[in-house]
């Protein structure tokens, strides 16, 4: 927490370009967006003209609102300003105070404090959208929501988990300390950091707007033709993962050039921690399948505003096409949000281990091979979709032989851990968990990459074990990692022991709880999306929501302990309480605004837990008080 | 930072305002039409009349759509598909069909199912089966074994009603039919016509919107 705080006074920060400028001038983009929509909206133009929907509007409206959100902001003053001829300045990292995390902001510690929080929004949102699911289905029939609103429920919790979770490390994490584990001053392009960071916010508060046009029916994979029959609701999905493609792709443009060009002297491509390695492959995945994702939506907005028939195929389109571009992003979005996971756990192993990490570079490997790979298996999610057979040889074996690369991540874990004495911190219980989970998440995949066990669990509940367990049991436990281990070092104060690890106890039980016995609903055949099931599934259905709620308590424990330490307590944490070598735990806390005094020199491998400590630069002696 | 009584306030506030939201996020999901019951006849006996419009109009959110719609026991017409008639009772069910036909996949739901004597009348003639071309709608609820479908308005009728609310003055089919309940429970039925204009195939929108061409028998 960095920064001198504003002398000016409030009503004179709040008439600036700030949040609240930002979504005033979004509701009024919006409704300029909507008249101007209706205005040029011509009778020919609408295929859906008798459902009285006017999509065009509704997207002119969305574009606008982004439009007015980001002027709000402050992003226009830069390159306004730069055209008048101005000096290029980073007048927005100077402005000091609370305020800095109400806009645009070019300090990558701010931006990174931002996601946390942001993300850890949407994340509630989504979380309670699981909640009532749940409580949905503790009955066979409908009984609280109706199919219709049941269908928005789980495509706007799906469609959020996976859409703003993608940058659930990278932003937070990533954004903070991978300029600090690189010796950098700050990001490659700092307002493209802070574009990234609202541009999810504005996807996060459009897809929420679904709920005043309708919802949408179509889970979060928005397959034609359903995509083309449903209703306004549908729109705010196509903006929502638009906006968090464009999002991705400027993030991981930004993270890939900042690896690649601003590393301190000594810290070869050898020496990069395993986390850094995490982050630029995730990078590099979101910079190759984001923009499809935005193509296919840009194909789906023109279907339903403008008559086109892309994915129509009454209309000479294809619907398997739209299922092609989806999956081409959508399987190394899994990749995306499992690299970042694998980057966290080993980076964490060896400081609780305290040995160096095993296998470095085959970790590398590991996590490059996965990145690659993942490129190469999508059409596994459309076996049963009526694709040529003779493509099923070819995915299957592709799919299954991504656990190569995956197991070789195991591998180096468990040789970090082998014979070590383990620190049983809650950070690392939380990794030991990831190894656990992960591991039943990949060992079911091999039953959906195998063409035969697929067709029969295809579109069941065991699908959704499997990736929960990978993307949940994986992600969202490192995420939960990442924040006890390097919350001392953003806040200046630690998370409270006890309290974590009672929320972490409680988190791996129930997780674990809810989601072992989704496969054996899906073996019995309950399929996933369907507010209803026969009545003998009941009781397994039962436990699974009582689990689920448990599940849910923990995170509100969670919440508690965040109150608890960081707003009541708020006891000092220890300069490095956890012992670490890496970089980012020798600066100050807080970190000065420019992080390094001076340029830092690498002279080895952050890992050489084992060897002579290496020694801690001292802060400058205190000047003496002048005599008299 | 302030002092702790004045982070406690604060966070307490938060909690209530987050509490006030989510109440108000989930309340607006589980709303649905409101239930309306059947008007008692006899001992054992009621009486359910409803009404098919081919475009709700005002009387609904989306004004394009299909809909059915329910007479109250004080005879006012309500935009609802929820019905509440008595468990081991007759009902006698009156439709008053405004929509023109759209016709049926399935020839099999042109055959009338699950009433008494698996009969009904149109226009006050006994019928056991319609053309399926000429099915605007049906009334089925699977779990109850039950079958009717709707015949459609006549293209060149005179007098036909666009958009609702519908007047008995205009051109109408009416359907009446008997079925006899079971136990209590909450059953499922809907238009099996695809008749979701404007959408793709037919299906979509009101067609599988609680309130519009599906709903709920609740028999207590």
């Amino acid at each position: 927490m960095t920064g001198t705080v504003s002398a000016r006074p409030l009503w004179r920060r709040l008439i600036g370009f700030n949040l609240l400028w930002g979504i005033v001038l979004g509701i009024v983009g919006f409704y300029f967006g909507w008249w101007l929509g209706h205005q040029i909206h011509a009778e020919s133009l609408s295929f859906f003209e008798s459902t009285n929907q006017n999509d065009v509007a509704l997207m002119l409206g969305y574009v606008f609102a982004l439009v007015g959100f980001l002027v709000g902001l402050g992003f226009l003053n830069y390159p306004l300003s730069r055209m008048r001829g101005h000096r290029a300045t980073q007048a927005e990292k100077e402005e000091g105070g609370v305020g800095r995390y109400f806009t645009l902001c070019t300090d990558h510690k701010v931006v990174g404090i931002q996601y946390l929080v942001g993300i850890g929004f949407f994340f509630f949102i989504g979380g309670m959208n699981a909640m009532l699911i749940r409580a949905e289905l503790l009955r066979p029939s409908p009984q609280l929501f109706g199919a219709g609103n049941y269908l928005t429920l789980v495509g706007l919790h799906g469609t959020m988990m996976m859409g703003i979770m993608t940058s659930g490390i990278l932003g937070p994490f990533a954004n903070y300390f991978l300029p600090l584990m690189i010796g950098a001053r700050r990001m490659a392009f700092p307002r493209v950091e802070s574009l990234t960071f609202w541009l999810l916010m504005a996807a996060g508060a459009i897809l929420m707007t679904t709920l005043l046009f309708g919802g949408f029916p179509t889970g979060w994979t928005g397959y034609a033709p359903l995509n083309d029959e449903a209703n306004y609701g549908f729109d705010s999905y196509i903006f929502f993962f638009a906006l968090v493609g464009l999002s991705m792709t400027l993030l991981g443009v930004n993270m890939i050039v900042t690896t690649i060009t601003m590393r301190a002297p000594g810290l070869t491509w050898g020496r990069l921690p395993i986390f850094c390695w995490g982050a630029i492959s995730t990078a590099l995945l979101m910079v190759l399948a984001a923009p499809v994702l935005i193509a296919a939506l840009l194909m789906v907005a023109f279907d339903r505003g403008v008559q086109t028939s892309f994915f129509l195929s009454s209309a000479g389109g294809s619907p398997y096409l739209f299922q092609n571009l989806f999956w081409f992003f959508g399987h190394p979005e899994v990749y995306l949000l499992a690299l970042p996971g694998f980057g966290i756990v080993l980076e964490l192993l060896p400081v609780f281990a305290r040995k160096p990490l095993w296998g470095y570079r085959i970790a590398v490997a590991g996590i490059v091979g996965v990145a690659l790979l993942s490129f190469f298996v999508w059409q596994h999610h459309l076996f049963v979709s009526g694709l040529n057979s003779s493509l099923r040889p070819f995915y299957m074996f592709s799919t299954e032989a991504i656990s190569v690369p995956t197991g070789l991540i195991f591998l180096c874990g468990m040789g970090t851990l082998w014979r070590a004495k383990i620190r049983y911190r809650v950070p690392m219980l939380f990794c030991l968990a990831w190894f656990f989970n992960f591991f039943i998440g990949g060992a079911s995949g091999v039953f959906l990459s195998d063409v035969p066990s697929d067709v029969a669990t295809h579109g069941s509940f065991f699908v959704m074990a499997h990736f929960h367990y990978t993307i949940m049991g994986g992600l969202v436990f490192a995420f939960f990692a990442a924040i006890y281990y390097w919350v001392p070092k953003m806040f200046g104060i630690a998370l409270n022991e006890r309290l974590g690890k009672i929320h972490f106890w409680t988190m791996f039980i129930s997780f674990n709880s809810t989601f072992a016995p989704l496969f054996a609903l899906g073996l019995m055949g309950m399929p996933r999306r369907v507010v209803t099931y026969p009545s003998n599934l009941q009781p397994l259905n039962d436990w699974v929501s009582v689990s689920a709620f448990v599940l849910g308590a923990s995170m509100l424990l969670f919440l508690a302990n965040v109150v608890y330490s960081l707003v009541i307590v708020r006891k000092p944490a220890p300069a490095n309480p956890w012992d670490s070598h890496s970089l980012e735990w020798q600066t100050p806390t807080p970190v000065p605004l420019e992080n390094f005094d001076r340029q830092p020199v690498i002279d080895s491998d952050p890992y050489d837990y084992g060897v002579p400590p290496v020694p801690v630069p001292l802060p400058p002696p205190a000047e003496a008080p002048a005599p008299g | 930072m302030g002092p702790i009584w004045a982070r406690v306030t604060v966070i307490g506030a938060a909690v209530v305002v987050l509490a006030a939201l989510i109440a108000l996020y989930v309340g607006n999901l589980v709303t649905e039409p409101p239930t309306v019951s059947a008007t008692p006849a006899a001992a054992h006996e009621v009486q359910l009349k409803l009404k098919t419009e081919p475009a709700v109009g005002p009387q609904g959110a989306n004004a394009p759509w299909v809909s059915y719609l329910v007479q109250n026991p004080e005879g006012k017409w309500i935009h609802s598909t929820i019905y509440q008639v008595p468990a081991n009772s007759l009902v006698h069910v009156t439709v008053y069909q405004f929509d023109s036909d759209s016709g049926l996949r399935n020839p099999f739901l042109s055959q009338v199912q699950g009433t008494v004597g698996n009969t009904m009348t149109v226009d006050g003639k006994t019928m056991q089966a319609i053309p399926p071309e000429e099915a605007s709608h049906t009334f089925a609820a699977p779990q109850m074994g039950l079958i009717v479908p709707l015949r459609g308005v006549p293209e060149e009728a005179e007098n036909p009603c666009e958009e609702g609310p519908c007047s008995l003055k205009q051109a109408h089919e009416t359907i009446t039919f008997t079925i006899r309940t079971g136990k209590p429970g909450r059953y499922r039925w809907q238009c099996f016509v695809p008749c979701a204009a404007g959408f793709l195939a037919g299906f979509g929108g009101p067609m599988q919107t609680i309130g519009y061409m599906d709903g709920f028998l609740e028999v207590v």
